[in-house]
């Protein structure tokens, strides 16, 4: 078909097409909501999966975990240890932190227990997390008011603690100085320096830290490390590094295979493509359910269009006696076809665009409208026009041209 | 090249056409044979349902014939496929239709235009010649009408010029003026003299002697049978 055609067929089709205003938004309004309803579901499936992965992400950079042990599912996270038997070993830590620089930046071992905490005539209980200076930065968790302990607080076992967010509002009253206050820890008096920032996670707010020295002293008795954090150099040395942890670890603990280890090893990436997975496949099955209503639009305009050519069966008369080939009617009712789409899908990119901003503005969900989904939804109106107008196109121009004439 | 000059317009041998309607087999064409010369102005007359239509059906390329053999200016049209016989109906053939047969949407310009757009004339092109068409059956001035907006003498001067846009070797008219008043009738029959002095091809179906009367040659159809072929004395009248 030549671009004059072309034209020619596109002004045809819209006159048309504005000749029944009514008929026309009914028959595109299907493919309108159906490429809306992508455009807004994936946005939700895009914008569930981006909060997750910012969840994950806000766990620390390039997070390595090896815990004591056994596997306890997909957990990358278990601040509470306390139940478990600490297996991790001086010499464990110190294996790992002699490894080179370009394989792990940050070593923070920790132990947690569970503690009563004592201000006052106020008594709660609380995780007790017993770490090294080093543990901000490698959870990225930090304070929001006062400091963390220190290099000099670990060595000499002071007995200091930082209060996580929620601990803070259990104590002491809204807006209440908690610096320098003494907290009961099982009975033994800590002085506060800090308090960490809100994290979102129960676990991490409704804790307190303290240096690891004290925490063996004081809390456990024991000389080993329930876990150890660990920040790789960058994300593409996490499974090498995961690798050699696993090696060296096996050997230090006289064990044959991490199946039977009595420690075991969790990286964010692992976490973060099982998250991405369940995600993606939560996404692909709204967008599935949304592009069910596509179809359901698509057969609207089929509908429509045999009723349009039955009704035209004349007006398809005049024109075959008039020179018009089988081709031409065929690209005539084939451009009004994928128009009436086109056009739906260009109001329901609108929509679309329009309700994942408002689910963001109003309903405050994450929704991330993408250009592909943008993009896909679009061109799926553009096929399901070309596909569901094929069959009445097909049929206007195998009519019979004296028959078409005589029609009634 | 075929010699055109040298073959008649149409030549109809043994013509037949047939519709199986289950227990019976009506013969709407019943062997008709009879050629038409260039320049020629026919009128086809005979009663209702014996044929006419379907003759002019035929000869227009909208129809196919069951039997015998159809050459237009000399070119055998049986085997043309079906976008061949699309390209006839658009340069060749120029159809009236008693019930004008416009386009309702489409104003008086755009109705002329149509064969032009199948043609391939491009947009400027087509409507200057639709323009000038227009003039031709004198309705200059309607051009930008719908036809809703016309009288049913204008509508069917804008289906001649309709008709008439590619210059088509035959204009065919299946009582055009059969939808009209006796006086709009004789300014419809004005015109196709007037095309006919200027040397168009004319066959026309009516059912009154008065019209038939006006051109070259009548020829009579009977149940799908001509029965009369003659040449028309009165016609110097009207040249
Ligand atoms: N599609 C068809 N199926 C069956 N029979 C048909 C069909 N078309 C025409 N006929 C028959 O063929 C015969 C000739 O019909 P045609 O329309 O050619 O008559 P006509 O001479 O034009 O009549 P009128 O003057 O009323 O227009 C009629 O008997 C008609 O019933
Ligand atoms: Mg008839």
């Amino acid at each position: 078909m030549t671009r004059q055609a072309l034209l020619e067929n596109t002004r045809m089709s819209i006159r048309s097409i504005l000749s029944v205003p009514v008929r026309s938004i009914l028959t595109g309004l299907g493919v309108m909501i159906g490429v809306g309803a992508v455009i807004t579901l994936v946005a939700l499936g895009n914008g569930a999966q981006k909060q997750v992965e910012a969840g994950l992400e806000a766990l620390g950079a390039n997070l390595l975990i090896v815990y004591s042990g056994e596997p306890r599912g997909t957990a990358l996270v278990r601040t509470n240890t306390s139940n478990i038997r600490p297996t991790l070993t001086e010499t464990d830590i110190e294996m790992i932190r002699a490894l080179p620089p370009d394989l792990v930046r940050l070593v923070a071992p920790a132990s947690t227990a569970n503690a009563q905490l004592k201000y006052e005539n106020r008594n709660i209980a609380a995780t007790v997390i017993g770490t090294t200076v080093e543990y901000p930065d490698v959870r990225n968790f930090y304070p929001i008011y006062g400091e963390f302990f220190t290099e000099v607080d670990v060595e000499s076992r002071r007995a200091v603690v930082v209060l996580g967010a929620q601990t803070y509002r259990d104590l002491f009253v809204a807006g209440q100085d908690p610096i320098g206050e003494r907290v009961r820890i099982n009975g033994i008096a800590f002085r506060v320096v800090g308090v960490m920032e809100e994290k979102g996670s129960t676990a991490q707010d409704s804790s307190v830290l303290i240096p690891i020295s004290t925490f063996q002293r004081s809390v456990s008795g024991s000389s080993n490390y329930a876990m150890v954090n660990i920040q790789a150099a960058s994300s593409d040395v996490m499974r090498e590094l995961q690798a050699i942890l696993e090696r060296e670890l096996l050997r230090l603990h006289r064990m044959p295979s991490i199946e039977a280890a009595d420690f075991y090893i969790a990286n964010q990436l692992d976490l973060l493509s099982t998250v991405q997975g369940v995600a993606g496949t939560f996404t692909m099955l709204l967008a599935s359910i949304a592009a069910i209503s596509l179809v359901v639009g698509g057969i609207g305009i089929m509908n429509i269009m045999l009723v349009s050519v039955t009704e035209r069966t004349r007006e398809i008369g005049v024109r075959m006696a008039l020179g018009a080939r089988g081709r031409d009617i065929m690209a005539q009712f084939l451009t009004e076809a994928v128009i009436l789409s086109v056009g739906g899908g260009v109001i329901g990119v609108a929509l679309g665009l329009g309700a994942s901003w408002a689910a963001v503005e109003f309903l405050r969900t994450a929704a991330v409208a993408t250009a592909s989904s943008v993009g896909t939804a679009f061109g799926f109106s553009v096929v399901i026009g070309l596909f569901f107008g094929g069959y009445p196109a097909w049929r206007a121009s195998r009519l019979d041209p004296i028959e078409a004439l005589r029609y009634e | 090249m075929i010699d055109t000059m040298a073959d008649p317009m149409i030549v109809f041998d043994r013509i037949e056409k047939t519709y199986n309607m289950g227990a019976e087999i009506i013969r709407a064409l019943d062997g008709v044979t009879f050629s038409v010369e260039a320049g020629e102005f026919i009128a086809i007359i005979g009663p209702s349902g014996s044929g006419k239509s379907t003759l002019m059906n035929v000869v227009g390329c909208l129809d196919t014939p069951s039997g015998g053999a159809y050459r237009l200016a000399g070119e055998s049209v049986e085997n043309l496929s079906r976008d061949q016989l699309a390209e006839v109906r658009n340069t060749r053939i120029g159809f009236v239709f008693q019930t004008f047969n416009l386009l309702p949407r489409l104003t008086a310009i755009e109705n002329v235009e149509v064969p032009l757009v199948y043609a391939g004339v491009s947009r400027r092109e087509r409507r200057k010649r639709a323009v000038a068409m227009l003039e031709r059956v004198g309705l200059a001035d309607r051009g930008k009408h719908r036809p809703a907006e016309l009288s049913g003498g204008q509508r069917q001067r804008v289906a001649i010029a309709r008709a008439l846009s590619l210059d088509p070797a035959v204009l065919l008219a299946d009582e055009p003026t059969g939808a009209l008043d006796t006086a709009t009738g004789h300014d419809i029959m004005q015109l196709f003299h007037t095309l006919h002095r200027d040397g168009s091809t004319i066959v026309l179906v009516t059912h009154d002697p008065d019209l038939a009367e006006q051109a070259d040659r009548i020829i009579r159809i009977l149940d799908g049978r001509i029965t009369d072929d003659r040449k028309c004395a009165a016609k110097e009248a009207f040249a």
